[in-house]
C-alpha cells in the first residue's frame, strides 16, 4: 500500500493490464510522445513503445472507432479523451457502433474497450468544454458507466474495465487527477463493477454521489452535517452509474427513510433524474420526505470563477437539502 | 511514398488510361469464372426477389432496404481473392450483396430480412445490419460514413496481430463526404494499416448526384492529401476489381499502406424501396443495362468458351430455385422469443441487470 496521486493510480492500472495482457494497448492525443495532456500516460511511451502506446491526430471519431473495430477483432483498447466533452463529435462511434454492434449482430462481437478521460467542470474552462457526459452514456444499453472518486477506486475500477468484455465509459476530472491516497500495489487488486461503496454508514439520511461532486463538495457537506448539525449521514458512493447499484441504494433509504442525490449534471433529464426513477418506486412507501435532488443551475457552464462556482452544487446547498428533508 | 499515380490522378478521370483487364495467361477450365458468374446471378436474384417480397401486399421485409441490383462486380471481385481465416470485410448498408459473395447462406440473409431468429443478425440487425464474423464479414452498418473507423480498427488489428489480413472497407459516394471518411483515411495512412477503401460509386447519394454533393467531381481526386495510391476503376468488369484489389491487397500485406479505390457502377433500383428513381431518365437507365455487371462478365465467359448459354439457363434456374426456397423457409421460420430482446447487449453478467 502506497500513497499516490490518482493519475498514478490511473497510470498503474493501465502498467499492470498491458504488462498482463499483450492485447491491451493505449491510444489517444498526446498519450505518447508529450506524456499525456495530464500526465496520467507519463513514461508509458518508453516502457511499452510505439505499437502500443500510439499518438492520434485531432480526430475523435477516427480514433475513437478505430479503438471499436480493434475491439471487434479481439484486442482490448484503452482509447484516452483528453476531454469526454470532446466526445459529442464522435458519439456515434460509441453509441451505434461499440454499444450497438453486439445486439444488432445478434451477439457476434465482444467489444472489450474502454474509453477514459476527465468529464465533467474543471474550473473555468467555459461551456463547451465543461459537459457533464455521464447521463447521456448511463443512459445507452450496451455500455458500462464508471465514475471514480478517488486514486483507489481509480486504479481498482480502471483495471476491472480494462478486463471487462463490454465497452466501458470511464469518466475521470482534471480536477482529481492530482488527489492522494492509498492505493493497492497488487496486481491482482481489483475492484468490482455495478457494486456501490458505503463511503459513510448513517442512520438519518441518504446521500447519494459519486466521482467529482463527491470529492468536491459533497465529502465536505457530510462533515459540516455531522459535525455542525448533528446529522448521522449514511453517503453511498456509487463508483458505476450504469449498472446502477439499486440494492445499496434501497437498502439504505429504506433504513434513513430520507435521501438526497447530489451531482453536477443538469437536473432535467440528468443523472440524478435518472437515479430517481429507480428508486422511487421500490422506496417510496419507506420515504418521510421527497427524495431531494441538488444538481447544478440550468444553464451553460460560464467562464467567470464566481458565476461557474454560484451554477454547481455548494456545500450550503447540499446541507440545505439535507436538512430540508430531515425537517430540521 | 507510393504515390506513384499522383500525376495521372490531376487528369480528368476521362482522359486518365484505364487499367485494362489483365490478359489471361493462366489457361482456365472456367469453374473459378462460373462460379463468380453464378455468385453475381444469385445476388441479382436474391435482390429482385427480395423487392417483389418487399412490395407485396401483406409486407413481410419491413424498415429500410437497399438493394445492391448493379453493382455485383465489386463484392464478388473482392470476394475473389478474399481470405476468410484473415481478411475483413466492412460496408455500409447496402450490405446483403457482399455478404452473399463471402458465403453467406441466402436462406440466412432472408431469413434476417424477414425478422426471424434464424437470420444471420437473429432479427435483430435487419437490411442494413448483415453479420458473419466467423468468415470476416464485419457489417453491414446503417449510418452513412460511420463505419469507416471501424474498417480502420479492423485494419489496425491485423497491423497489430501481424497476421497478414487486409480489410476492405467499402462505402458509397454519398459517405466520402462525413468527416468520419478524412479522419480514417488520415489515421489509416499514418499508421500504415493494411486497408482498402473502396467507393462504391453509383453517382447518387440517394438522390443527391456526386456533381451536388461534392465540389470535386473526380471522386478519386478526393484520395488526394492522404499520401496514399488512388484510383478510378470500372466497378462493373469484375475482372478489372479482381486486378486491382489484389495489387491493393499485397500492398496492405507488404506492410506498405492503405489505398484508395472509387469503383465506378451503377445501381439499377432507388436508393431504398420508396425511391422511385425520379432523378434518373429512361435513357440514362437504359445505358446502364448496356453496361450491367452480368451481361458484361457472361459475354466474356462466352466469348472465351468458359460457359454456354445453357449453362447461364441452368445457373439461372439453380438460383432461382435457392431463393424461392430461402423466402419459403424465411416466410416458415418463427418469430424470435419475446425475451430474446433482453439477450445479446452484453458479453458479462454484472451484479444488477443494466437493461432492467
Amino acid at each position: 500500500m502506497a500513497v499516490i496521486q490518482y493519475r498514478e493510480a490511473l497510470r498503474n492500472a493501465m502498467v499492470e493490464e498491458m504488462d498482463r495482457d499483450p492485447n491491451v494497448f493505449l491510444m489517444g492525443e498526446e498519450v505518447a510522445e508529450y506524456q499525456g495532456a495530464y500526465k496520467v500516460s507519463e513514461g508509458m511511451l518508453a516502457k511499452f513503445g510505439p505499437q502500443r502506446v500510439i499518438d492520434t491526430p485531432i480526430s475523435e471519431a477516427g480514433f475513437s472507432g478505430l479503438g471499436v473495430g480493434a475491439a471487434m477483432m479481439g484486442l482490448r483498447p484503452i482509447i484516452e479523451f483528453m476531454s469526454w466533452s470532446f466526445t459529442w463529435v464522435c458519439i456515434d462511434q460509441l453509441v451505434n457502433n461499440a454499444a450497438n454492434v453486439r445486439y444488432m449482430s445478434g451477439g457476434q462481437y465482444k467489444v472489450p474497450i474502454v474509453f477514459r478521460g476527465g468529464n465533467g467542470i474543471a474550473h473555468q474552462l467555459g461551456a463547451t468544454h465543461s459537459h457533464r457526459m455521464e447521463s447521456v452514456y448511463a443512459r445507452i444499453p450496451g455500455l458500462i458507466v464508471v465514475c471514480p472518486s478517488t486514486p483507489a477506486q481509480a486504479k481498482g475500477l480502471l483495471k476491472s474495465s480494462i478486463r471487462c468484455d463490454d465497452p466501458v465509459i470511464f469518466l475521470e476530472s482534471e480536477k482529481m487527477l492530482a488527489d492522494r491516497g492509498e492505493v493497492s500495489d497488487d496486481p491482482e487488486f481489483t475492484l468490482p463493477l455495478g457494486i456501490a461503496e458505503i463511503e459513510r454508514p448513517g442512520e438519518d439520511v441518504t446521500v447519494i454521489s459519486y466521482g467529482r461532486p463527491l470529492q468536491r463538495v459533497v465529502r465536505s457537506a457530510m462533515a459540516s452535517l455531522v459535525d455542525d448539525h448533528g446529522i448521522d449521514v449514511e453517503l453511498i458512493d456509487l463508483r458505476t452509474l450504469r449498472p446502477l447499484d439499486v440494492k445499496t441504494c434501497v437498502e439504505s433509504i429504506r433504513k434513513t427513510n430520507r435521501c438526497v442525490i447530489v451531482d453536477e449534471d443538469w437536473g432535467y433529464c440528468g443523472m440524478g433524474s435518472g437515479i430517481l426513477h429507480k428508486l422511487n418506486k421500490p422506496c417510496f412507501d419507506f420515504l418521510d420526505a421527497p427524495i431531494e435532488y441538488v444538481h447544478s443551475d440550468e444553464i451553460p457552464v460560464p467562464f467567470n470563477h464566481y458565476l461557474e462556482e454560484a451554477m454547481m452544487p455548494s456545500v450550503e446547498r447540499i446541507v440545505e437539502a439535507v436538512r430540508g428533508v430531515c425537517y430540521v | 511514398m507510393a504515390v506513384a499515380n499522383q500525376a495521372v490522378a490531376s487528369e480528368p478521370s476521362s482522359k486518365r488510361p484505364q487499367r485494362k483487364p489483365p490478359a489471361e495467361v493462366v489457361p482456365s477450365d472456367g469453374a473459378v469464372e462460373r462460379q463468380r458468374l453464378r455468385m453475381m446471378l444469385l445476388i441479382r436474384r436474391f435482390e429482385e426477389r427480395t423487392y417483389v417480397e418487399y412490395t407485396k401486399p401483406g409486407q413481410k421485409i419491413g424498415g429500410f432496404c437497399h438493394l445492391y441490383s448493379g453493382e455485383e462486380a465489386v463484392a464478388v471481385g473482392i470476394a475473389a481473392i478474399f481470405d476468410k481465416t484473415r481478411d475483413a470485410l466492412i460496408n455500409g448498408y447496402r450490405c446483403h450483396g457482399h455478404s452473399l459473395a463471402l458465403g453467406m447462406d441466402p436462406r440466412v440473409g432472408m431469413a434476417e430480412l424477414f425478422g426471424k431468429a434464424t437470420g444471420c443478425s437473429k432479427g435483430k440487425g435487419g437490411s442494413m445490419h448483415f453479420f458473419q464474423a466467423a468468415v470476416g464479414n464485419h457489417g453491414g452498418h446503417g449510418i452513412v460514413g460511420g463505419h469507416i473507423p471501424l474498417g480502420l480498427g479492423l485494419a489496425f488489428a491485423q497491423r497489430y496481430k501481424q497476421n497478414g489480413g487486409v480489410t476492405f472497407c467499402l462505402f458509397g459516394d454519398g459517405a466520402i463526404n462525413q468527416g468520419t471518411f478524412s479522419e480514417a483515411m488520415n489515421m489509416a495512412s499514418l499508421l500504415k494499416v493494411p486497408a482498402v477503401f473502396i467507393v462504391e460509386n453509383n453517382g447518387v447519394a440517394m438522390g443527391t448526384q456526386v456533381e451536388r454533393s461534392s465540389a470535386e467531381h473526380d471522386l478519386a481526386r478526393r484520395g488526394c492529401g492522404f499520401a496514399m495510391p488512388f484510383r478510378q476503376i470500372d466497378g462493373n468488369d469484375v475482372d478489372v476489381v479482381i486486378a486491382e484489389m489484389t495489387t491493393a491487397a499485397e500492398r496492405g500485406r507488404n506492410g506498405e499502406g492503405p489505398t484508395y479505390i472509387v469503383a465506378d457502377t451503377f445501381r439499377f433500383r432507388g436508393h431504398s424501396m420508396s425511391d422511385p428513381l425520379k432523378y434518373r431518365t429512361k435513357e440514362q437507365q437504359e445505358q446502364a443495362k448496356q453496361r450491367d455487371p452480368i451481361t458484361l462478365y457472361a459475354a466474356r465467359l462466352r466469348e472465351r468458351n468458359l460457359v454456354d448459354e445453357d449453362q447461364i439457363d441452368a445457373m439461372q434456374a439453380e438460383v432461382d430455385a435457392e431463393i424461392r426456397e430461402a423466402i419459403r423457409l424465411a416466410d416458415e421460420a418463427p418469430q424470435p422469443q419475446l425475451e430474446a430482446r433482453f439477450e445479446d447487449i452484453l458479453a458479462e453478467t454484472y451484479p444488477f441487470d443494466p437493461n432492467d
